[in-house]
């Protein structure tokens, strides 16, 4: 059983963050869908899926600007959630959990991008040759073999062993510690969003931020209600504008 | 220079030397490969390259001319894997053209990919990581957070919509040549799309932060005579959420005027959370 999950999560977590099929990936990464084969496999469904969805919270802004991932929530989901659900832990528990595997593992990424550079002199010198091949070899092959190297192995040892050694961690960390990981899974969804905002960067817009965050604060609507209001309001603005510009001309 | 390269796009129409095969595969491997071979120096310039194999392949018999082709698709690039897919078709309708003996010197080549990467790059980020992922997303959360399976399938949302609306402007963009740039960027429907996800997207952003960033400060200050005072009580009698938004609004300022340095940033939080609880701030 836990050998299974460790093979099964560690594949899971090289196919995503290899980053194969632009959004595919981006979809296999999140913790809210790896939940469910990670919750058929350990046979608590439900269960899982509360704890992804937990975990997923934090990182439901997080845009990789430029290509640079702000925190890897992939990383985050295939460690956090198997030992959550293995030693019941409940979401909160595990979104601690998940913290600091989600900052560790921005650092194998700028790994992988650091050597990724090798293929691509790799890749010049099999385009002086016409060696098509190569140049494919170079876009796929070798970059998945290095990312299998970089992810496989820590994710299959840490779910492999993890769930005992990771529980007698967590009884040894003073409190303190574990209040101060809770809280900075508070924080870090602000992160994300300040990323979002900044990547839209329409500075004469931001009333539409106040909006929203005070609809909630005060209303206390959910996010499917907040989309809906949030559609109309857009459609709204455009559609006067362009009504003005029609009686202008 | 534009006006000769129009006349030789309507003359060449209607002799293409590529199929709708060739231009859809190159596509899938675009969409496949796309972030693979990412590097610090690179970014994409090998999946692009990767992504124009077949293309090129069909294009240039000769060893020589196939040897040059694949080396000015190595250069630099980098764009938004959704919405930079025009750059690609364009490319391809350049190549093809080139193919046939037009004179398109390799610069005219190289300088419309590198000036149009950034702009849809854009446009792709606002649209589809600003906007689309995160609405699609949350409401994946809030499936989830009742233990639905539903919230795991949601998602796939996200990946469909990109795909289709990457291969429409892959074709698009190859089919237009490069008119197909004015006729995206200076028509009205993207800039109201723009403002539209725009204003939703800052909306959504704003309603996120107020359900999902948590921040309190549960210290009582023991007054004279007995009375308490309630700090975050005070706060809440303010504005509810007032710590929260502070959060945010101070992380996008370091943003604009410090920097997208992201490890730093969230180093910081976590130094500042565990500070803020080995005192008994928060």
């Amino acid at each position: 059983m836990s050998f299974g999950i460790a093979l099964f999560t560690g594949l899971w977590y090289w196919l995503g963050q290899s980053k194969i099929g632009y959004t595919f990936h981006a979809v296999i990464c999140q913790p809210i869908v790896m939940a469910f084969p990670i919750g058929l496999i350990m046979g608590d469904v439900p269960t899982a899926m509360k704890i992804g969805a937990s975990i997923e919270m934090i990182y439901l802004g997080m845009v990789a600007a430029g290509a640079n991932i702000p925190a890897d929530e992939c990383l985050a989901g295939v460690i956090a959630i198997p030992i959550a659900l293995k030693a019941g832990m409940d979401p909160e528990t595990a979104v601690v959990l998940a913290v600091p595997f989600g900052i560790l593992g921005v650092f194998v990424d700028q790994l992988r991008r650091t050597i990724n550079a090798v293929f691509a002199h790799k890749a010049d010198e099999y385009a002086l040759e016409g060696d098509v091949k190569g140049i494919e070899r170079c876009a796929i092959l070798y970059p998945m073999l290095l990312g299998f190297l970089l992810r496989f192995p820590p994710v299959f040892l840490a779910n492999l062993y993890g769930p005992e050694l990771v529980q007698s961690i967590m009884a040894a960390i003073p409190e303190w510690i574990l209040h101060g990981l809770s809280v900075a899974g508070g924080l870090l969804p602000a992160l994300g969003f300040a990323i979002t905002i900044f990547v839209i960067g329409k500075k004469n817009l931001m009333p539409f931020f106040i909006i929203g965050f005070f609809l909630v604060q005060y209303f206390e609507i959910n996010i499917m209600a907040a989309a809906i209001f949030g559609t109309c309001i857009a459609l709204l603005i455009v559609l006067m504008r362009n009504e003005e510009r029609g009686e202008n001309i | 220079m534009t006006d000769t390269l129009n006349n030789v796009d309507n003359s060449g129409k209607n002799k293409s030397l590529l199929s709708k095969k060739d231009i859809n595969k190159s596509y899938l491997r675009w969409y496949l490969a796309c972030e693979v071979s990412s590097s610090f120096e690179r970014m994409q310039s090998l999946a692009f390259c990767y992504s124009m194999i077949p293309i090129l392949k069909k294009l240039y018999k000769k060893k020589e001319e196939l040897s040059k082709a694949l080396s000015r698709h190595l250069n630099f690039f980098n764009t938004q894997g959704t919405w930079g897919t025009i750059v690609h078709g364009i490319t391809i309708a350049m190549e093809e053209q080139k193919a046939k003996g037009e004179d398109i010197p390799d610069t005219a080549i190289t300088g419309i990919k590198t000036g149009l990467m950034g702009p849809f790059a854009g446009i792709g980020d606002t649209l589809d990581w600003g906007t689309l992922k995160p609405i699609v997303f949350a409401l994946a959360v809030s499936f989830g957070m009742t233990g639905s399976v539903a919230g795991a399938f949601i998602p796939f949302v996200f990946m469909v919509i990109t795909m289709a609306v990457g291969y429409w402007l892959w074709n698009r963009g190859y089919s237009l040549g490069r008119d197909s740039v004015k006729s995206i960027l200076e028509a009205g429907w993207i800039q109201e799309l723009i403002t539209g996800a725009s204003i939703l997207g800052l909306f959504m952003m704003g309603a996120l932060s107020a359900n999902f960033v948590k921040l309190d400060i549960p210290v009582v200050l023991n007054m004279a005579e007995g009375n308490e005072l309630v700090i975050q009580e005070i706060l809440d009698s303010i504005a509810p959420g007032i710590l929260p938004l502070v959060v945010v609004f101070a992380i996008h300022w370091y943003l604009k005027n410090k920097g997208q340095d992201f490890g730093k940033i969230v180093l910081f939080l976590l130094a500042i959370s565990l500070l803020g609880s080995f005192v008994g701030l928060f």
